[in-house]
């Protein structure tokens, strides 16, 4: 029996992260969630999580934004390694545009999702990092 | 004040030009009129002037006709007496009347007796005129002769003194008197009585008296006479620059040729010794009818050229006055018209360079107050008018602010709205999906169709929502395309078509992507986005259900045009001109009816395209097929 993969999902809006924890294990993925960057940093740091879902843009009280997160990963020995997938809820953020190539910036960005998120689409994009997700087994 | 200036000096030249031709007319008027009652006068002058010689004579003449009646007389040359008897009692007589000659003459005309020394008797005198008259007619004789030098001497070497010492010649004017003596009508004798002129004054100053009254004027005699032998002055009471009488002076040859040359008289002003009289000259005959010399009668000119000037000066004086006052009148007259007038104009002036406040306040009763009056009022309504256009202007501009700021606002609370709309949109989609996918337990058919249905408003809120957020940021110009170097195909088509995924699927239809692999833009990979989610996502909406959607790439010198089309029931001709517009909406057709769109998305898409630099249109054939292309400019270079 393999271990359940850990994905931790950071929104500041409830409603999101009630949904797609609700996804995520109706497929059998465990989930922790947060709604805070720094939250969700601890968290990471207690639970090492397998994946990261983060939001790119925090409409809540100022905090570090997806990217500005992203780097602290990368830079945190603790967390460095886990890979990122990010949600946007605009398609321009902040005046930056993205384009699809990682690159060494970006390494533990795996991949943009554009809300709203289609289940399907987003599992995908999750067995893309993870690997064929495991059936939840009783 | 140039009005001012003009008018002053058009008066002006006007009054100086009546001025002088009054002054011109009244010089000739005046000198003409004295002139003409001078000469007249002159005339009368002379007159008077014969008159006194004429009467001198004939009182010489009675006196002498006298004397020929005396019985002694008659008797010594009637019956021969001795005539020396006689002597001192003509002598005495002779020297009673003042006289320089008293001959008594024989019927043969030969002198019998002399009343002055030396006596001279015995030469015949039969060649003096007056004598000769008598011997002729029996009748007294009167009247001036020429006495040469042979006659004077004979008759006494003083009167040649006299003679000389007047004119430097030998020769005399005599003004005598010769009557006959006769005993019982039998001539027996002759006596001549008679004066010399030369150097006499009786006369002259007789004239001067009866005919000037010896007025004197500036020290100079009003009234002169003159008797001229020929044309020496040899009795005169003229006057030279001594003071002394100007005899042995000569006349004018002018007046000398006309008066002595034609024997007719000459009136006119003449020069006497200098000084201008108005003088007329007679010419004197002796009894024969020659011509012996000249009368002149003058008046000094002075006193009427004085009289002229004085009365010209007046009458001058009295124009120019009355000319100055009339200008007077006119000019100040004139001022207080155009005064007002130039009030007026400068009160226009400021007018018309804003100063609406400016009044003229002249307060008349005739046109100009009337025209002032209507000035201010005008001024008033238009300061009236400007203030109320100033007011009405600033109501619009807090208007117009007002509107902005309300346009504004609405855009803003547009984005902001529709920007927290997204988030419970976003996990409603999800939360649907999940279910609808069975991801949290299978569905029955029911279940499936009800939230199917479900999922399709969603989709239409999902698209709605962003549209009205793209708009609110194209209002807002938030909407800025940052052009990029980007991959089409990754960066654009790809994620657009991945995000249709799903409703391309329901529909069953298929999808022919024909663009180049590695095609690189030159745009924004946002703005572009939108555009071809736009019209991805109704190609899917319009397009028949499992036909198929191509899009395609063609490229053109420095065009590239971009498209994508659909099978499906194609646009009407009629509609193909509002498509781009905004609100716009094709749900009139019942096939497209179950169809929503917002209507917004192909003005965004217009805008997104125009930004770009290049254009977007639609071709279509209804019933098959509709096809919408955009172009980008710049060159596009291929990632090969």
């Amino acid at each position: 029996m393999s271990k359940r993969q850990r994905i931790l999902v950071v929104d500041d809006d409830v409603q999101v992260v009630d949904t797609v924890e609700t996804l995520l294990q109706s497929v059998g993925y465990e989930t922790i969630h947060a709604y805070r960057t720094e939250a969700g940093m601890d968290l990471a740091r207690q639970n090492k999580p397998d994946l990261m879902l983060l939001d790119v843009m925090f409409s809540g009280p100022p905090g570090p934004d997806g990217f500005e997160t992203s780097r602290l990963v990368q830079s945190d020995p603790e967390l460095k390694g886990i890979p990122i997938i990010m949600l946007s809820g605009v398609k321009t953020v902040m005046g930056l545009h993205y384009d699809f190539s990682p690159d060494d910036t970006w390494l533990p960005i795996k991949a943009f999702l554009e809300k709203p998120l289609r289940p399907d689409k987003l599992l995908r994009e999750i067995e893309k990092v993870l690997g064929p997700r495991e059936k939840a087994t009783a | 004040m140039k009005l001012q200036t003009k008018f002053t000096l058009a008066i002006l030249v006007i009054f100086a030009v009546v001025a002088v031709l009054m002054a011109a007319l009244t010089v000739y008027e005046v000198n003409t009129l004295v002139i003409g009652l001078a000469e007249n006068r002159v005339k009368i002058y002379m007159r008077a002037a014969w008159e006194i010689m004429d009467a001198k004579i004939a009182r010489t003449r009675s006196a002498l006709e006298i004397l020929a009646q005396d019985r002694p007389v008659v008797d010594v040359l009637a019956y021969g007496g001795v005539p020396d008897r006689l002597r001192p009692f003509l002598e005495s007589v002779r020297r009673d009347q003042k006289m320089d000659v008293l001959n008594v003459l024989s019927p043969d005309g030969k002198v019998m007796l002399r009343t002055r020394a030396p006596y001279n008797t015995g030469d015949d005198l039969t060649s003096d005129p007056l004598v000769r008259q008598v011997l002729a007619t029996k009748q007294p004789a009167a009247g001036y002769i020429v006495m040469e030098q042979e006659r004077l001497d004979v008759e006494g070497s003083e009167l040649v003194e006299r003679t000389l010492a007047v004119g430097g010649e030998p020769r005399g004017m005599f003004a005598g008197v010769a009557v006959p003596v006769l005993e019982n009508g039998k001539l027996v004798g002759i006596i001549e009585m008679g004066g010399l002129i030369n150097g006499a004054t009786e006369k002259v100053d007789a004239i001067r008296d009866a005919v000037f009254a010896n007025e004197i004027y500036n020290g100079k005699p009003v009234g002169t006479a003159t008797i001229f032998l020929d044309d020496l002055r040899i009795s005169t009471n003229v006057l030279d620059q001594s003071g002394r009488r100007a005899v042995g002076t000569h006349a004018s040859k002018e007046v000398a040729d006309i008066v002595l040359g034609q024997g007719v008289p000459w009136t006119g002003p003449a020069s006497v010794v200098g000084t201008p009289y108005l003088a007329q000259y007679d010419p004197i005959r002796d009894p024969d009818g020659k011509i012996i010399g000249m009368l002149y009668v003058g008046e000094l000119e002075q006193k009427y050229s004085d009289l002229l000037r004085r009365t010209l000066f007046l009458n001058l004086a009295v124009i120019l006055a009355g000319m100055t006052l009339a200008f007077l009148a006119i000019y100040f007259l004139v001022r207080g018209i155009v005064r007002p007038i130039h009030a007026l104009s400068e009160a226009t002036h400021q007018l018309a360079a804003g100063d609406l406040s400016h009044r003229v306040d002249i307060q008349r009763s005739d046109e100009i107050g009337d025209l002032a009056q209507d000035f201010d009022r005008m001024g008033e309504r238009l300061q009236t008018q400007r203030d109320e256009l100033e007011n009405d202007k600033q109501q619009l501009t807090t208007l117009s602010e007002q509107l902005q700021t309300t346009n504004r606002n609405y855009i803003e609370m547009l984005g902001f709205v529709t920007h927290e709309l997204k988030n419970p949109l976003t996990s409603a989609i999800m939360g649907l999906y999940t279910v609808k996918d069975g991801y949290l337990g299978e569905l029955n058919a029911a279940q499936k169709k009800s939230l199917e249905s479900v999922a399709k408003s969603l989709d239409y809120f999902q698209d709605m929502v962003r549209n009205y957020l793209d708009l609110s940021r194209l209002e807002q110009g938030q909407l800025v395309a940052k052009k990029r170097h980007i991959d089409l195909q990754t960066a654009v088509v790809e994620p657009a078509l991945d995000a249709l995924d799903r409703q391309i699927q329901d529909r069953r239809m298929t999808v022919e992507n024909r663009i180049p692999q590695g095609l690189k833009v030159e745009a924004d990979p946002t703005l572009l986005r939108i555009v071809y989610d736009d019209l991805l996502s109704n190609a899917v909406k319009y397009g028949r259900e499992g036909a198929g959607i191509l899009l395609e790439a063609q490229e053109s010198d420095d065009t590239l045009t971009l498209s994508v089309r659909n099978e499906g029931e194609g646009i009407p001709p009629d509609k193909k001109g509002q498509l781009f517009q905004r609100f716009s909406r094709l749900d009139t057709t019942p096939a497209a009816s179950g169809k929503k769109g917002t209507g917004l998305g192909l003005f965004i898409c217009k805008e997104i395209v125009e930004k770009h630099g290049g254009q977007i249109w639609a071709d279509s054939k209804v019933g098959e097929w509709a096809k919408f292309s955009f172009t980008l400019p710049n060159g596009v270079a291929h990632n090969g």
